[in-house]
């Protein structure tokens, strides 16, 4: 008892003074007002304790930070179609903003609860349409009764962009449970990850299989496993969600001589051409997998290591040691630049090619966490 | 569900629900991160059954784990019940020691 009381005592001076130094060197806001130079390639990140990063990819140097309202969390970034009007869903999973990143403004913004005693929270299940004209989220409500909370159904809502701080859903369909990431096909349809991966139609909430993945039934695979949360908007307009499976030897279907191996899910979303295949074997974790812009046979994957795979012969090519472990691999449009992010507060700049680390920005701030960044041309 | 067995009340139920096709009553969890406990491997063990694939180091994982409510478990839940556990702590790799435990007493 004693023993943990001390503990206490020790836990609040620490916090005092950390308080102090967080008083001392606030990580504040830096030019805020300058805007974004037409032509200029950028990357978005959001970080701790609350701000939204935007790094100049030619200097590779943070070019400004908005702060941002409310609470941090997940950090997860959109970028809308006219590259001035960054979507971030925060406030732990519970709002969608809107970011002039011209002028770091405030300009949309939608709370996932509808009720007063309603909490609804989207897993980062969000994105804007092709057209810039709408916002599309999964939001999964819990109802908090006094003695018992009360899981609801979730729900696709439907925002317009134009309707300012106080976004109310135009239209509301049944979403499945599960529901994770979503990106926007260029036709007006939007594709959804959850227990399959779903063609929506946005107008009536019809849901097709564009790709199986529970469902997706083969007598020479073991069911496909899946943790993706990153819904990174790719130079070549690939939406690629990583999995893992296992590839029986014969019919007897025995997982303990099966071939463990991991593959991606992709959907095109500039053509709507779908892929699922294998790319090479489990040997290592990955969060997320990028297709290179440069040779459509290129996939990397990250989290410990930062790798190269060739599709078509199924094989890693290419590996590089990272100095801790990052969560999403980005690109610049010509596909010579990986940018690994998330984690903590530091960017790892490599050679596409050589995989070889040639630059760093650290951040202003904290943990960029979860959050998935984006890189665009304004 | 082939390869996983059975072993307690809850998911005996599931089970029976799978044989008699009542799954779509079945309320599962509304979704897959959200406080719910997670068996997923990643913590303690890697999904190799070693540490050499935990992330590298434990700190860098421990917001990404922290915020979605991944394994509340193991780290407090920032979304729901202790949104301020972190609050002097952003950068983990340096504030860690700012962190502390949690107990329900403490919930806000």
């Amino acid at each position: 008892m004693k023993k943990t009381m001390i503990g206490g005592a020790l836990r609040r001076s620490a916090a005092a003074l950390a308080c102090l130094a967080a008083g001392a060197l606030p990580a504040a806001a830096a030019n805020e007002a300058r805007p974004l130079e037409p032509g200029s390639e950028y990357l978005m990140v959001a970080n701790y304790p609350n701000n939204l990063n935007v790094v100049d990819l030619a200097s590779e140097s943070v070019y400004k930070t908005c702060p941002l309202p409310d609470a941090f969390g997940p950090g997860t970034t959109q970028i809308a179609p006219d590259r001035r009007t960054a979507y971030i869903l925060n406030n732990r999973f519970g709002t969608i903003y809107g970011i002039d990143l011209d002028t770091c403004r405030l300009t949309f913004r939608a709370e996932m609860s509808q009720g007063d005693n309603e909490r609804a929270k989207s897993i980062a299940s969000f994105t804007v349409s092709a057209d810039g004209k709408e916002v599309y989220a999964v939001q999964n409500p819990t109802t908090i009764h006094r003695d018992h909370y009360r899981v609801g159904a979730p729900r696709f809502a439907v925002y317009d962009t134009r309707a300012g701080l106080e976004a109310k859903p135009v239209r509301v369909f049944p979403a499945p449970r599960q529901a994770n990431i979503m990106q926007a096909g260029e036709d007006g349809s939007v594709y959804l990850a959850g227990p399959n991966l779903y063609k929506v139609d946005v107008n009536t909430g019809a849901m097709t299989v564009a790709l199986p993945i529970r469902d997706w039934q083969r007598s020479t695979h073991a069911p496909l496993d899946v943790l993706y949360i990153w819904p990174v908007q790719t130079p070549t307009r690939d939406f690629t969600i990583l999995y893992t499976t296992a590839k029986y030897q014969d019919d007897k279907q025995d997982m303990a001589t099966a071939e463990y191996q991991y593959g991606y899910l992709n959907v095109n979303l500039k053509s709507g051409e779908t892929e699922a295949r294998e790319f090479g074997p489990l040997t290592e974790i990955y969060f997320t997998g990028l297709r290179s812009p440069k040779d459509r046979n290129i996939v990397y994957g990250l989290l410990h290591r930062l790798t190269k795979y060739d599709i078509a012969q199924q094989k890693l090519v290419q590996a590089a040691e990272l100095d801790h472990t990052y969560y999403t691999v980005l690109s610049n449009q010509a596909g010579s630049r990986l940018y690994l992010t998330g984690t903590f507060n530091d960017i790892s700049i490599h050679d596409a090619d050589t995989l070889a680390k040639v630059g760093q920005v650290k951040l202003p701030g904290g943990d960029m966490s979860l959050g998935t960044g984006q890189v665009f041309v304004r | 569900m082939k390869h996983l067995k059975a072993i307690n009340n809850k998911a005996r139920l599931l089970d029976k629900a799978v044989a008699e096709d009542r799954v779509e009553e079945v309320v599962a969890m509304s979704a897959i991160a959200g406080c719910a406990a997670t068996v997923d491997p990643g913590w303690e063990v890697d999904a190799f059954g070693g540490v050499s694939s935990l992330c590298q180091p434990m700190e860098s994982d421990l917001y990404g784990c922290a915020d979605p409510c991944w394994w509340p478990a193991q780290v407090p839940d920032v979304m729901n019940t202790y949104p301020d556990w972190n609050k002097d702590a952003t950068n983990s790799r340096e504030d860690w020691r700012n962190l502390g435990s949690v107990f329900p007493g403490d919930k806000l």
